[in-house]
C-alpha cells in the first residue's frame, strides 16, 4: 500500500482552506509573540534602565567576522525564502507525492523506505507538518538574523544544523548521494547539506574566524569536493560526455530535459529546453567545460592561495550562477519549489571560504575594560546555575540589560517552536488527521430518525438483530465480499478504527452487511473477513442472508448497487451510518476511501472513531 | 605545510576518494543469473486464452479491455452447439481483473473461479448449470494458480480440486465451504514418484472422468511427463510413457483438461532451443494414446483448445494454429491465425473450427473453410467494458 500519496490534488480547496487557516492563526500567535516580548523589553527598561556588564559591552562592541557574518545573514535570509515557498498552497499535499517521493525513486531501497515512512508522516498530518516548515524555517531564518552573537546564535545554529539534516535526509533523500547519476550541475550533494555546514560553522568560536586556518580549511574542504565532482562528471560511462547515445538523450541532456519539464514559468522553461538542446548537441564540449571549471577551481581552493581563490571564486560564481538557470531552473518556481537548490549556498560557502581566508584584523573594543577578544564573556550577565539565572528579578535584569535584537531573536525562537510544538503532538497520535477524509468525501449528513431494523446472519452463523444491539453504538457499513477496490480499503478503515476507540471499544459495535447478492455465503464473509484481518475481532460483525432478506435492509438504507456486465464488480454506493445507543441514525458519511493509502484509511479511522465517540457522548 | 591546510588537502583527498568510488554508482552490473533448475521449459503458453468444450456447448475464455491493469476484464463466451452465435457469459457480479479458470465442463454445466487481483484475496468460485443463465456461489478457494487449468470440476461439479499459488492442491465439495488440502508441491516431489519426476512445478490439476484426482507439472528429469495420482494413500505416477524421440527433453503439462467424458493431456517436450508438442489421452482403462510430437522449433504455445471428442488446438508464436482431430489424428496446420491481442482457436462439436480474436472491447469470430484454406469473418461481438470500474 503506498504511503506518500494522500490522492489529494495538490490544490484541494478543503485541504488549502485549512492550511491557510492554520497559517493565518500561528501567524497571529507569531505576531503576538514578538508584540509581547517588545512590550515586555520596553516596560522592564523603563522600569530598570539598562546595565550591562563590561564583559556584554566588549562583546557587543567586538565586530563579527565577515565570513560568518555572510553565512550568518546568507543562510538567514535563504531559511526565511524557504519558509515563504513553504507556505505555498499546495504544500501541504503536494510535498510528500510531488517532491519528496520523486527525489527518493532513483535511490537505494533502503533511502526509499526511510523517505517513505516521512512521506507517510507528513500525510498523516498535511497541515501540521506543513505549518511546522513553514514555521520552522522563517524562525530559522530570522533567528540566525538577530542573533548576531553569543549563545542565542549558537542554538540558533544548532536549530538549523538539525532541521537541514531533516530535510537532507528525509526531504532531499541525501541530496541523491546514494541514486546514479550524482552530479553537481544537478545539486549534489544538496542544499540542505550546504545549510546544515553552514550552520555547522557559525558553531566555530569567534578566535577561529580571525585566523586564515579557518579559510583554508573551508576552501580546502570544498575544493576537494569540486574536484570530487569533477572526477565524477569525466568517469568514462557515466553517460555525461555525451549529449545523445543511440538516439537516445545523454545524461546530463535527460538531467536537462528533465528539469524544463518541471512546472516554471514559460520562459525559464524555454531557456532551459533551449540549453537542453544545446546539451544534446554538444554534449562533450559542454560536459568538458563543466570538469575543467570543477577541476580548476577545486585545485585553486585546495591550494589556498587568496589571490587565486578569489579569481577561483569569480569563475565559480559565474559558473554557479549560470548552471543555477540553466540547470537547475532556479529551483523554487512552479508551485511547489521547496529552495533555490544548491547553488547560491554553494556560492556561500565558497565566498565565506574565501573571506575567512582573508580575514580583517580584529576591531578594538569600543569598551576598554573586559576581557581579550580571544576569550569573550559569556552573553549572560554572571556564570552560575541556570537556576540562579532564571530567578525572576535575574531574568528582569537580563531583559533589561539585552538589546532589542537579542529580544526577537528569543521570539524567532519561539517561532521554531510555535511550528514544532503542535506537529510533535500530532505525531505523538498514530491516527491521522480527519480532515483527508473529509477532503474526499466532504462533511457528513446529519440524520436524526430510527434505524431501519434488520436481521439478518453474522460470519460464524449466528442471527444478529440491529435491535439486539441497542445500548451500543453502531457503525454500520455495506461491504461486497469480493470487491477488488473499495470495501477492503473500507473494511480497514472499520478495523482501525476499533483500535482507535481504545476504551470505549466494547461500547461500540462495527457492523457491515453484505452487498453482494451472488456471493452472500457466510464462507465469503469468512473468507474476506480472513483477509483483511477482522477474523476473531469480537466486535465485528459481517451480516449476510439471502437477496430477499439483504435487499429491504439495502433500500432503507439508500444503498444503490447495480450488476454490471462484462467481467465488472458489484457496482454500489460506499457509506457508514452511526447509529446511538438508542438506536437512532445520527449521521451519514460518505464514504468511498479514495487511493487507499496508509493516510486515508487512517484518516477514515479517525473520523469513524470520532463520530462514535460523539454518538456515546450524545446517549 | 599548516596543520589545517594538512587537513584541507586531507578532506580533498577523501572526497576525492569518495567519488572515485561512487563513480560505479548506478552503472549496470553483470547479468542477472539463475540457476538451471529453476528455469522453466520455454516456450510456455504466454497468454491464459484457450477454449475447451461438450457435446453441448463450447467455452472460450479470452482477456479483453486493456492490455493490462485494473482495466483489463478476462470474458467468457458461449457457443451453445446448434445455435450460430458466440455470446458473452462471464459470471456476474465479480471482477474478472485476475483471469478466468474453467473447469468441470459437462453438457451446459460449467464451474468457473477467478485469480484475485486487486484488493481481493482469495478466489471466489461459482457454478451454472444451464450454460450461464443462473450462476451460483461455489466455496471460496485460496489464491488460484497462475496456469489455466488451476481449478478442475467432477463432472456436474460435485467435487472441486483446486491449486494455489503457494503450489498446494485442495478438495472439496461444491456444497462445501472449507477446502481440505490434499498435497503440496513440495511434498510431491519429495515421493518417490515426485523424485522420478524431478518434478519442479506444479501446473494442473483435472479429475478424470471416473473421478480420479490428477496433478500435474513440469519435470526436471528428462523424457518423464509428470501426472500423478492418489491411490493406496499416497501419490503415484500416472503420466503416459513417452517415445524414446522425447527421451532426452524435459517435459512441462500444458494442460490438463477433462471435456465429455475426455481426460487429455497437452505436453511441452523441450530439448535446447528445440519445443515439440504431444497430445495424450487417457482411456477408461487408464492407458494413455499419445499423439504423434509436433515440432515447433523455438516457436511457443501462445493459445490452446480441446474439442468435446478429444480434439485438439493450439495457436503457436509463428501465428499458425495447429489442430489434432483426436486419438490417432494427426496435426493440421491452419492458415495464419487472424490478428488480435488474443486469439484462440474452439473447436464445437459440430466440427466447426472458430478462431476467437479479442481486441479491447471487440471480440470478432472467424471460421475456418471447408478446405482449411483461409478464415472467413462470421461475427463481431461488442463487449461492454466497464473501463475504471475495478479502479
Amino acid at each position: 500500500m503506498p504511503g506518500m500519496n494522500s490522492g489529494l490534488d495538490v490544490d484541494d480547496p478543503t485541504i488549502v482552506s485549512a492550511f491557510k487557516l492554520a497559517l493565518l492563526h500561528q501567524g497571529i500567535a507569531a505576531v503576538l509573540l514578538f508584540a509581547l516580548l517588545a512590550l515586555a523589553w520596553v516596560a522592564v527598561r523603563e522600569f530598570r534602565p539598562r546595565s550591562a556588564s563590561a564583559g556584554q559591552r566588549a562583546q557587543a562592541a567586538l565586530p563579527e567576522a565577515p565570513a560568518r557574518q555572510v553565512l550568518r545573514i546568507g543562510f538567514g535570509l535563504l531559511w526565511i525564502l524557504d519558509g515563504i515557498l513553504q507556505a505555498q498552497p499546495g504544500m501541504a499535499v503536494g510535498l510528500p507525492s510531488q517532491v519528496i517521493e520523486p527525489t527518493a525513486q532513483s535511490s537505494p531501497t533502503w533511502v526509499q523506505h526511510l523517505v517513505n515512512w516521512a512521506g507517510t508522516t507528513w500525510s498523516y498530518h498535511p497541515i501540521q507538518a506543513a505549518t511546522a516548515a513553514v514555521w520552522i524555517q522563517l524562525g530559522i531564518g530570522v533567528w540566525l538574523l538577530l542573533a548576531r552573537k553569543g549563545r542565542l546564535s549558537q542554538l540558533a545554529a544548532i536549530a538549523a544544523v538539525g532541521w537541514g539534516l531533516v530535510v537532507w535526509v528525509f526531504g532531499e533523500s541525501f541530496g541523491g548521494i546514494f541514486a546514479p547519476g550524482l552530479s553537481w550541475l544537478t545539486g549534489a550533494p544538496g542544499a540542505a547539506l550546504c545549510y546544515s555546514a553552514a550552520a555547522a560553522l557559525l558553531l566555530l568560536p569567534d578566535r577561529y574566524w580571525r585566523t586564515r586556518q579557518t579559510g583554508r580549511v573551508m576552501l580546502g574542504c570544498l575544493g576537494g569536493f569540486l574536484v570530487a565532482m569533477a572526477v565524477l562528471q569525466a568517469w568514462p560511462g557515466r553517460g555525461f560526455w555525451q549529449g545523445s547515445l543511440h538516439g537516445q538523450p545523454g545524461t546530463l541532456t535527460a538531467m536537462v530535459q528533465s528539469m524544463s519539464a518541471q512546472s516554471q514559468p514559460s520562459g525559464l522553461a524555454d531557456i532551459v529546453s533551449w540549453f537542453a538542446s544545446v546539451v544534446r548537441a554538444h554534449g562533450f564540449a559542454v560536459n568538458l567545460i563543466a570538469v575543467v571549471a570543477l577541476a580548476g577551481v577545486g585545485l585553486v581552493f585546495l591550494a589556498g592561495r587568496p589571490k587565486l581563490a578569489r579569481v577561483a571564486l569569480i569563475v565559480l560564481a559565474v559558473f554557479g550562477l549560470a548552471d543555477w538557470v540553466l540547470v537547475q531552473d532556479l529551483g523554487f518556481l512552479g508551485g511547489l519549489g521547496t529552495d533555490p537548490n544548491s547553488m547560491i549556498p554553494m556560492l556561500l560557502l565558497a565566498t565565506a571560504g574565501y573571506l575567512a581566508l582573508t580575514p580583517q584584523p580584529a576591531a578594538a573594543p569600543a569598551v576598554a575594560p573586559g576581557p581579550a577578544p580571544a576569550a569573550p564573556a559569556p552573553a549572560t550577565p554572571q556564570p552560575g546555575l541556570w537556576s540562579r539565572r532564571l530567578r525572576p528579578a535575574s531574568l528582569i535584569a537580563t531583559l533589561a540589560s539585552a538589546r532589542l535584537a537579542t529580544v526577537m531573536s528569543v521570539g524567532a525562537a519561539g517561532v521554531v517552536l510555535l511550528g514544532a510544538v503542535p506537529m510533535a503532538a500530532a505525531q505523538a497520535s498514530a491516527a491521522a488527521a480527519p480532515i483527508l477524509a473529509q477532503a474526499l468525501d466532504g462533511s457528513s449528513a446529519p440524520l436524526n430518525a430510527p434505524a431501519p431494523g434488520f436481521t439478518l446472519t453474522d460470519q460464524a452463523g449466528r442471527r444478529v438483530s440491529l435491535a439486539s444491539l441497542r445500548g451500543k453504538a453502531v457503525l454500520l457499513t455495506f461491504l461486497d465480499p469480493v470487491c477488488v477496490t473499495d470495501c477492503p480499503l473500507i473494511a480497514q478503515e472499520f478495523r482501525e478504527a476499533g483500535v482507535l476507540l481504545g476504551g470505549h471499544r466494547n461500547r461500540v459495535e462495527l457492523v457491515a452487511v453484505n452487498l453482494n447478492p451472488l456471493y452472500s455465503q457466510v464462507s465469503y464473509l469468512q473468507a474476506f473477513d480472513r483477509e483483511e484481518g477482522l477474523a476473531g475481532i469480537p466486535d465485528w460483525r459481517y451480516l449476510t442472508g439471502s437477496p430477499a432478506q439483504l435487499q429491504p435492509v439495502w433500500k432503507n438504507y439508500g444503498i444503490a448497487s447495480e450488476t454490471l456486465p462484462a467481467g465488472a464488480m458489484l457496482g454500489h454506493s460506499d457509506a457508514a451510518f452511526v447509529i446511538g445507543p438508542d438506536g437512532r441514525m445520527i449521521e451519514e458519511l460518505d464514504f468511498t476511501p479514495g487511493p487507499g493509502t496508509a493516510a486515508t484509511v487512517s484518516s477514515f479511522a479517525t473520523e469513524l472513531a470520532n463520530a462514535a465517540d460523539q454518538a456515546l457522548g450524545q446517549s | 605545510m599548516s596543520r589545517f591546510r594538512s587537513a584541507g588537502l586531507l578532506a580533498g583527498l577523501l572526497a576525492l576518494g569518495t567519488a572515485v568510488s561512487c563513480a560505479g554508482c548506478g552503472s549496470s552490473g553483470g547479468p542477472a543469473t539463475a540457476s538451471p533448475a529453476a528455469t522453466p521449459p520455454a516456450a510456455a503458453a504466454a497468454e491464459p486464452a484457450y477454449s475447451e468444450a461438450t457435446s453441448k456447448a463450447t467455452w472460450a475464455v479470452l482477456p479483453m479491455g486493456a492490455s493490462s491493469g485494473p482495466n483489463e476484464f478476462w470474458q467468457l463466451f458461449l457457443l451453445t452447439t446448434g445455435r450460430p452465435q458466440w455470446a458473452l457469459d462471464t459470471p456476474p457480479d465479480i471482477a474478472t481483473n485476475g483471469a478466468l479458470e474453467l473447469a468441470g465442463l459437462s453438457g451446459a454445466s460449467i464451474v468457473t473461479g477467478v485469480r484475485p487481483s486487486l484488493y481481493l484475496a482469495f478466489s471466489p468460485v461459482s457454478l451454472s448449470a444451464d450454460g450461464g443463465q443462473e450462476w451460483a456461489a461455489g466455496p471460496p478457494a485460496q489464491r488460484l494458480a497462475d496456469v489455466p487449468d488451476a481449478l478442475a470440476a467432477t463432472p456436474g461439479g460435485g467435487h472441486l480440486l483446486a491449486l494455489d499459488e503457494a503450489g498446494e492442491a485442495s478438495s472439496t465439495t461444491s456444497a462445501g465451504t472449507a477446502w481440505t488440502p490434499l498435497v503440496t508441491e513440495h511434498a510431491l516431489a519429495s515421493t518417490a514418484a515426485g523424485r522420478a519426476c524431478g518434478l519442479t512445478q506444479l501446473t494442473a490439476v483435472a479429475y478424470s472422468p471416473a473421478g480420479v484426482q490428477l496433478l500435474a507439472g513440469d519435470c526436471g528429469e528428462p523424457g518423464v511427463a509428470g501426472i500423478f495420482t492418489a491411490s493406496a494413500g499416497g501419490w503415484h505416477a500416472a503420466g503416459p510413457m513417452l517415445p524414446p524421440a522425447l527421451a532426452s527433453s524435459r517435459i512441462r503439462v500444458l494442460r490438463l483438461v477433462t471435456t465429455s467424458g475426455q481426460t487429455t493431456a497437452l505436453l511441452l517436450a523441450v530439448s535446447g532451443s528445440h519445443a515439440d508438442v504431444v497430445s495424450a489421452w487417457l482411456g477408461a482403462d487408464g492407458a494413455w494414446t499419445i499423439s504423434a510430437p509436433l515440432s515447433i522449433g523455438a516457436a511457443s504455445v501462445r493459445t490452446t483448445a480441446f474439442g468435446a471428442s478429444g480434439a485438439v488446438a493450439a495457436v503457436l508464436s509463428s501465428g499458425h494454429g495447429e489442430i489434432l482431430t483426436g486419438p490417432g489424428g494427426s496435426w493440421q496446420q491452419t492458415p495464419l491465425v487472424p490478428a488480435g491481442r488474443a486469439v484462440t482457436i474452439a473447436l464445437p462439436a459440430d466440427g466447426q473450427v472458430d478462431a476467437l480474436a479479442a481486441t479491447g472491447g471487440v471480440l470478432t469470430v472467424w471460421q475456418l473453410g471447408d478446405a482449411a484454406a483461409q478464415w472467413t469473418k462470421a461475427q463481431t461481438v461488442k463487449v461492454p467494458i466497464q473501463y475504471g470500474s475495478s479502479s
